[in-house]
């Protein structure tokens, strides 16, 4: 007799089939934590990095990059898994889907209690770590092979300090400098060596002078163009004497004197030299991009080879030659100089930071897995994309192959060892809880001041009052 | 007059309405949870200080006084006014014009359809750096065609003058879809009343004066309200161009980039949710308040 279903009892049994599957999902969390090394205290335990008591997988989230950097990170895990640790890295999650925000991915794992065991953030540890979403690590460093506090430049750790206690290690931080075109400065005659260049920013404003030309409101050319980089601004700050954050006292420092003078400064710079017009300067071609493609698909000036001198980052020496150079080869790096109210150079940084969310499940096999990644992992890391390892018992033997091949091994392992050096005289950066907010607020300052709708002092003002307001939020909470 | 028996469900009607509801559960499963839920959680964060790692801790209203002293708010939500006040317009009667050439019965019609709606189905971070290549300063197509004229073209996204402009015009890209609501609409507009119009007399202009749009306005009043609700929430083309300062100088800081800066670059959900509660209290007012007037200038049926 055939069965017959009625529209009652398929419904019934769809309901059924959905509640086991509900049951399923539950479950198998459950087990998952039962079966995970049981976790402790990240902060206060002082485990070996080099041992653990079972195979634990843990989970590995990035915010992307390039195939080449993410593929990176897969080559790591796959030799970290041959290391003998115990611990393997089951997923390398290296980016999320373009309609998604990694920080939003990040926060709903937080939210649901289900975060990934260690992360690569590009957001400084600080702000995490100052609203509780981080572990602290400062007894799994104590207890590990390669993370000790003491192997690591004190400049790029602070990035990551807040409240007493470490919560991220600046994995690799690629350094800032001064990048200047050899030959433009030959063929006019002038001294192309590294020493020789300017090392006041009055001497860099006067040498800017000599290669900025205009074409009716076209710049057809440029020699330095003044700082206009919220990031930046860090260093500039730092050579003029100044900081942009204080963070031994909790106080932002915006307006300060040598704050207002150095936007003073770069905008008598624009005056002189770009009409005081920021906008037909950046509407004449890419002097902004950072020695990049920008966003309206121009080239950048500086590979073209009508821009002098640039700031940039380490990747910008390791990406130089993947872009054309038209009709130049030899450019080299500079320290920044000095400003009116400076006595010293100084750098910035821009790094990976490596950190443990609150919540994962297995804190110490995460940690394993970093202080894997941030010495044994960088030969391969750097190998995919140059970018300065941090640790001092990194590999000190690597360089860019991409500059190798065009300038030869010792260009290359000069400008690396430079650009390493200058992590030694690194301007604080990312200290300050709120630096997201203090970005966004100097950004629209310098704009402010640049386009000449504030004077720098009121632009400043303006930014260093709401940056304070929330600063004194964030610490009152 | 008799008291009225109160209707009792049979036992079948019952098992039929059950069967009803779970046929549409799904449907109202994802009600619940992927709206109404969120809605009354954003309303409850809006009164708590919350950064998501941290339970949220109610502070009352502290976040909307917050909100009406922000100088940053004001500006985002100035921003976004005057690109609503200018979008929607430009975009419905843009979509209208199109919508009527596309009306005509001309040969390979559907493929022209086809060409102005796909623009809509462009992943947006595609369109908008299309537009940047287009609006180009030196080199870009739209101040080339102004230089031919012997005009010097502005810098659209260089110079907060015109950056707003700029997201504007990049609005017009998406003008595809309710180009398809207009044409749907003037294909339901029966063809006698055209063709009695004509016949006492009236010319094109007049045909569509006091034929055609009168006819169009419930479907323009659709438009209307989806071009405002819209407007109000442009995200995608706003923080391609100006990321989440608004550069230049803040001048395309939108409404949606501060509040989604607010969640998840400042980590403050609380404060953030009370912007998006104030959106939707102004999306909503504004949006009754058109309702409002329809009365006044929507044509109800033939």
């Amino acid at each position: 007799m055939p069965m017959i279903m009625s529209r009652r009892r398929f419904l019934q049994l769809m309901g059924m089939s959905g509640a086991a599957v509900v049951l399923g999902a539950c479950g198998a969390d459950e087990v998952a934590e039962t079966t995970a090394a049981p976790a402790t205290t990240a902060g206060t335990a002082a485990p070996t990095t080099t041992a653990a008591p079972a195979p634990v997988s843990i989970d590995f989230w990035l915010p992307g990059g390039s195939d080449p950097f993410c593929q990176g990170f897969e080559l790591v895990a796959d030799s970290f898994a041959g290391s003998g640790s115990g611990v393997t890295v089951e997923e390398v999650l290296c980016g999320v889907a373009d309609d998604e925000d990694f920080n939003e991915r990040l926060l709903a794992n937080l939210a649901a209690g289900t975060p990934p065991d260690a992360v690569i953030i590009w957001d400084p540890p600080v702000i995490m770590a100052s609203l509780g979403a981080l572990e602290p690590l400062d007894g799994l460093m104590a207890a590990s092979k390669n993370s000790k506090v003491e192997n690591w430049p004190e400049g790029t750790l602070a990035s990551c300090r807040w409240d007493g206690q470490i919560f991220g290690l600046p994995a690799t931080a690629s350094s800032y400098a001064i990048f200047y075109n050899e030959e433009l400065l030959e063929s006019k005659g002038i001294p192309s060596g590294r020493d020789d260049f300017p090392k006041t920013w009055d001497d860099l404003k006067a040498l800017s002078a000599e290669f900025v030309q205009w074409d009716g409101d076209t710049l057809v050319s440029a020699g330095f163009i003044p700082p206009y980089d919220a990031i930046e601004s860090a260093i500039w700050s730092a050579t003029n004497g100044g900081v942009l954050y204080d963070a031994d006292a909790q106080q932002v420092r915006l307006n300060s004197d040598e704050n207002i003078e150095m936007l003073d400064y770069a905008v008598q710079w624009l005056n002189e030299q770009y009409k005081g017009d920021w906008v037909a300067m950046d509407a004449s071609g890419n002097y902004l991009g950072g020695g990049y493609v920008d966003e309206l698909g121009r080239p950048p000036a500086f590979q073209s080879g009508h821009h002098m001198a640039l700031v940039g980052g380490f990747w910008v020496a390791a990406d130089m030659y993947s872009s054309e150079l038209v009709g130049w080869e030899r450019w080299n790096v500079a320290e920044f100089p000095v400003g009116p109210s400076g006595t010293s150079t100084a750098s910035g940084f821009w790094p990976n930071w490596c950190a443990i969310p609150k919540g994962s499940a297995n804190p110490e096999a995460a940690f394993a897995w970093l202080d894997y990644l941030v010495v044994e992992g960088m030969r391969t890391w750097f190998a995919q994309v140059p970018d300065i390892p941090t640790n001092r018992l990194a590999p000190t033997d690597l360089f860019p192959q991409s500059v190798a091949d065009v300038r030869g091994d010792e260009f290359a392992t000069d400008i690396t060892q430079f650009f390493k050096a200058q992590l030694d005289v690194a301007a604080p950066m990312w200290t300050c809880p709120v630096q997201n907010f203090l970005h966004d607020q100097v950004s629209t300052a310098i704009s402010a001041a640049m386009l000449k709708q504030l004077t720098p002092k009121e632009a400043l003002t303006v930014a260093q009052e709401a940056t304070q307001a929330e600063l004194d939020s964030l610490l009152a909470g | 007059m008799g008291r009225l028996r109160r209707l009792q469900p049979r036992p079948l009607g019952r098992r039929e309405a059950l069967a009803g509801f779970l046929f549409v559960s799904p449907w109202l499963f994802a009600l619940v949870v992927f709206h109404v839920y969120p809605i009354v959680a954003a309303t409850y964060l809006s009164f708590s200080d919350y950064s998501v790692f941290t339970p949220p801790e109610f502070v009352g209203g502290d976040n909307y006084v917050k909100l009406l002293d922000d100088p940053t708010v004001w500006r985002a939500a100035g921003n976004s006014l005057f690109y609503a006040l200018l979008s929607v317009p430009i975009g419905l009667a843009a979509s209208l014009v199109l919508a009527l050439l596309l009306n005509r019965p001309v040969r390979g019609i559907g493929i022209h359809r086809t060409f102005f709606y796909m623009p809509a189905v462009v992943p947006p971070v595609a369109g908008t750096i299309v537009f940047l290549l287009l609006l180009e300063p030196r080199a870009g197509p739209l101040n080339t065609a102004i230089e031919t004229v012997g005009l010097d073209g502005p810098a659209w996204f260089q110079d907060p003058a015109f950056a707003k402009w700029g997201l504007i015009i990049l609005s017009l890209w998406g003008v595809g879809a309710g180009t398809l609501i207009f044409l749907a609409g003037l294909q339901e507009i029966p063809e006698s009343l055209l063709e009695a119009a004509s016949i006492d007399g009236a010319g094109a202009w007049r045909r569509f004066r006091h034929v055609t749009f009168p006819l169009l306005t419930p479907v323009i009043l659709f438009n209307l309200v989806i071009g405002v609700i819209y407007s109000f929430q442009v995200f995608d083309a706003a923080m391609i161009v100006g990321g989440t300062s608004g550069v230049p100088a803040g001048s395309t800081l939108m409404y949606m980039v501060h509040i989604y800066r607010t969640a998840f670059g400042y980590f403050d959900m609380g404060y953030a949710s009370a912007q998006a509660m104030v959106l939707f209290l102004v999306i909503v007012a504004v949006t009754g308040a058109i309702f409002g007037t329809t009365r006044r200038w929507v044509y109800e049926g033939v």
